[in-house]
């Protein structure tokens, strides 16, 4: 028999059997549609991971001090007067970052900018309530190019500011009893700050001039920072640019690779452990997608076995009229075939739905953020999947199909 | 054809067939040798467990012996492969049943249309044969039915029409009255007269009704899995056979 002749006998057997093959067919559709809705899922969220990396900049460098190792981060102090005999890393201060370091990096023709910051947290008074907010002191002159957030009202730092500060829109809004906008005096460990902008995005934060917030914070010390943020010129050379300022940094503060007592990180870095999380949630979600799918095709088989049974005598009658086992096989792969197929299609078209509902769905999650993208990749993958698995499935029973004898199949009631 | 050297079509040469049940071996058919010859109408006769329906299946090419040979058409069937049997069975052979084996799911015209179609005929060429069929048994106007749309005789001319379509040499016949009223019964046999007489076809009919069997040229009577006696009818004469005259 012709392949399109088996085929359409195979669609007849589909249309003649309509609710054990649809049935079947939602298993797949099931199967599908999560694979489809988390692959596109996980696409979507690599996008707007991507888009976030754009946005918040490749090219922004962080240095802290203390160092990162075996996955915990210390913070390395000295330890103590005479502790020059307990190793190399011994040394009679706290570590910390300071001028000479800035000095260093200032050496690299690669960097386009410095920004020095100090953090602390004080007590902040809006008209009678009380907070204990964390502050950031930065560098103003250069601040408002480094920093990725945008303002909403108002304006960035400015050089030539001193009691003023820039805002959070949580804190703006809704931190103290009445709303904190531009140009309202707050009291900072009881000094003044008159409010200059508000950022656009949900922080409690306040950021001021470093000198300023030297004053305030007083566990602070005038010429030792907590981070340096630095912008480079050429974000494609961030790896080379990182490996720039370590070389230089160690050599200032004469210290080896072994006993590196400062950490330097890019947001790049920060973005891309973020994005080996994802990937690693979204492989074990598809694994569990993949789980259903099997189900599905453990389904296929089920009716198949079941419909070759009943469809033994009319097996027999084929083979009689002249049907070669070959025929028969086809008819029943294209069978399982066919019902894989529907279901693909359908499971796409419901997945897809789903993965549009899904970021709502998820939107507590802050991995999840961003849309749901359905690529002709994981539709041609389902499709393809789907049929594989129609017809894995098919095998067997098309095949026990394919073997009967006539004659026992003919007697068959 | 009267003259004509009467050519073998079917060969039957010692010809064992023992089922298993369990421990037991039961022997069906006990060593049955006979030649079927071309354009013969032959009628295999006996009681219920004579193993008439056994012989039909080895004919039919539907089974093989345990023991001994089957030639159809001088081919040792048990020496070709299933599919080589499978094209040679639906050319040459066509079926009638007693329950008329239609595929419910498929019109009158589908189903015989079916054979040609594991023949790989010609799509064109297929529609044509199966309408040019449908008409000759009266069913012109009925290709679109479905079995369960149709009368029992209805259902046997579908199936008469089907064992046709192939335009094969024998047609092989399985009680076709069985499940008929007598007078749809009659109007059945007078067909497969007709294909044997006008047609030349070798019409092999198993039944266990001697009525019946007075309409073949050859009959065959088997008992316990042997043949009883192989008489010929001579009240049955006919222009075209001459065999036995």
């Amino acid at each position: 028999m012709k392949l399109g002749k088996c085929f359409k006998h195979a669609f007849n057997m589909v249309l003649h059997s309509k609710l054990r093959s649809w049935l079947t067919i939602t298993g797949i559709v099931i199967g599908v549609a999560a694979v489809i809705a988390i692959v596109s899922i996980g696409d979507g969220m690599q996008q707007s991971l991507n888009a976030q990396l754009n946005a918040l900049g490749g090219d922004i460098v962080t240095i802290s001090p203390g160092f990162e190792r075996g996955g915990g981060f210390f913070q390395m102090r000295g330890g103590g007067d005479g502790g020059g005999s307990s190793g190399p890393q011994a040394t009679t201060k706290e570590i910390v970052l300071g001028r000479s370091d800035v000095q260093a990096l200032k050496g690299i023709p690669d960097i386009a900018l410095i920004d020095t910051n100090i953090r602390g947290s004080v007590d902040v008074s809006y008209l009678g309530k009380k907070g204990r907010i964390s502050i950031t002191g930065v560098d103003q002159s250069v601040w408002s190019q480094i920093t990725t957030s945008k303002i909403k009202t108002g304006r960035m730092l400015d050089s030539a500011d001193q009691n003023v500060i820039v805002i959070g829109g949580r804190l703006a809004s809704s931190y103290f009893d009445q709303p904190l906008g531009i140009n309202k005096m707050t009291m900072i460990n009881g000094s003044a700050f008159r409010v200059v902008g508000i950022l656009d995005d949900q922080s409690n934060s306040i950021y001021m001039p470093i000198q300023m917030a030297y004053q305030v914070i007083p566990e602070k010390t005038n010429g030792i920072y907590d981070t340096l943020v630095v912008k480079i010129k050429d974000e494609n050379f961030l790896d080379e640019v990182i490996t720039k300022i370590q070389d230089k940094l160690m050599i200032a503060r004469h210290v080896t690779q072994k006993n590196m007592d400062f950490s330097v990180s890019s947001r790049k870095e920060m973005q891309q452990a973020r994005a080996d999380t994802m990937s690693s949630m979204n492989t074990f979600l598809l694994a569990i997608a993949a789980v259903s799918l099997i189900v599905g095709s453990i389904g296929i088989a089920n009716t198949m076995f079941t419909s070759v049974l009943e469809k033994t005598k009319e097996i027999g009658i084929m083979k009689a009229v002249g049907a070669r086992n070959r025929d028969i096989l086809l008819i029943f792969l294209f069978n399982a075939a066919f019902i894989g197929l529907v279901g693909g299609i359908l499971g796409i078209i419901l997945g897809t739905i789903l993965s549009g509902f899904m970021p709502v769905l998820m939107g507590g999650l802050p991995l999840a953020r961003g849309t749901a993208i359905v690529t002709l990749n994981s539709i041609t993958m389902a499709l393809s999947v789907s049929v594989t698995v129609g017809i894995i499935a098919g095998i067997i029973p098309a095949y026990q199909a394919s073997k009967l004898k006539p004659v026992d199949a003919l007697r068959y009631e | 054809m009267a003259g004509d050297i009467i050519e073998t079509i079917i060969e039957l040469q010692d010809a064992w067939k023992i089922y298993k049940m369990g421990e037991v071996e039961v022997p069906a058919l006990r060593g049955v040798t006979v030649e079927i010859k071309k354009g013969d109408f032959v009628a295999i006769m006996g009681a219920s467990g004579s193993g008439k329906s056994t012989m039909m299946n080895l004919i039919g090419c539907l089974d093989l012996p345990s023991r001994g040979s089957i030639y159809l058409k001088s081919q040792d069937i048990s020496k070709l492969s299933e599919s080589d049997l499978a094209s040679l069975r639906g050319k040459t052979i066509g079926f009638i049943f007693q329950q008329y084996n239609l595929i419910q799911s498929m019109s009158a015209f589908e189903n015989v249309m079916l054979p040609l179609e594991f023949l790989e005929y010609d799509e064109k060429k297929a529609a044509n044969r199966t309408r040019e069929i449908l008409k000759l048994v009266g069913l012109s106007d009925k290709m679109q039915y479905r079995p369960t749309q149709l009368s029992g005789g209805q259902q046997q001319r579908v199936s008469i029409a089907r064992s046709l379509a192939s335009d094969p040499e024998i047609v092989l016949a399985d009680e076709p009255t069985g499940a008929l009223d007598s007078v749809t019964g009659r109007e059945v046999l007078d067909m497969l007269k007709s294909l044997w007489k006008e047609q030349g076809k070798t019409i092999i009919m198993v039944t266990h009704d001697l009525n019946l069997a007075k309409y073949a040229h050859t009959i065959i009577e088997l008992k316990d899995g042997e043949i009883l006696r192989i008489s010929e009818n001579h009240e049955v004469k006919d222009p075209v056979f001459k065999y036995g005259d």
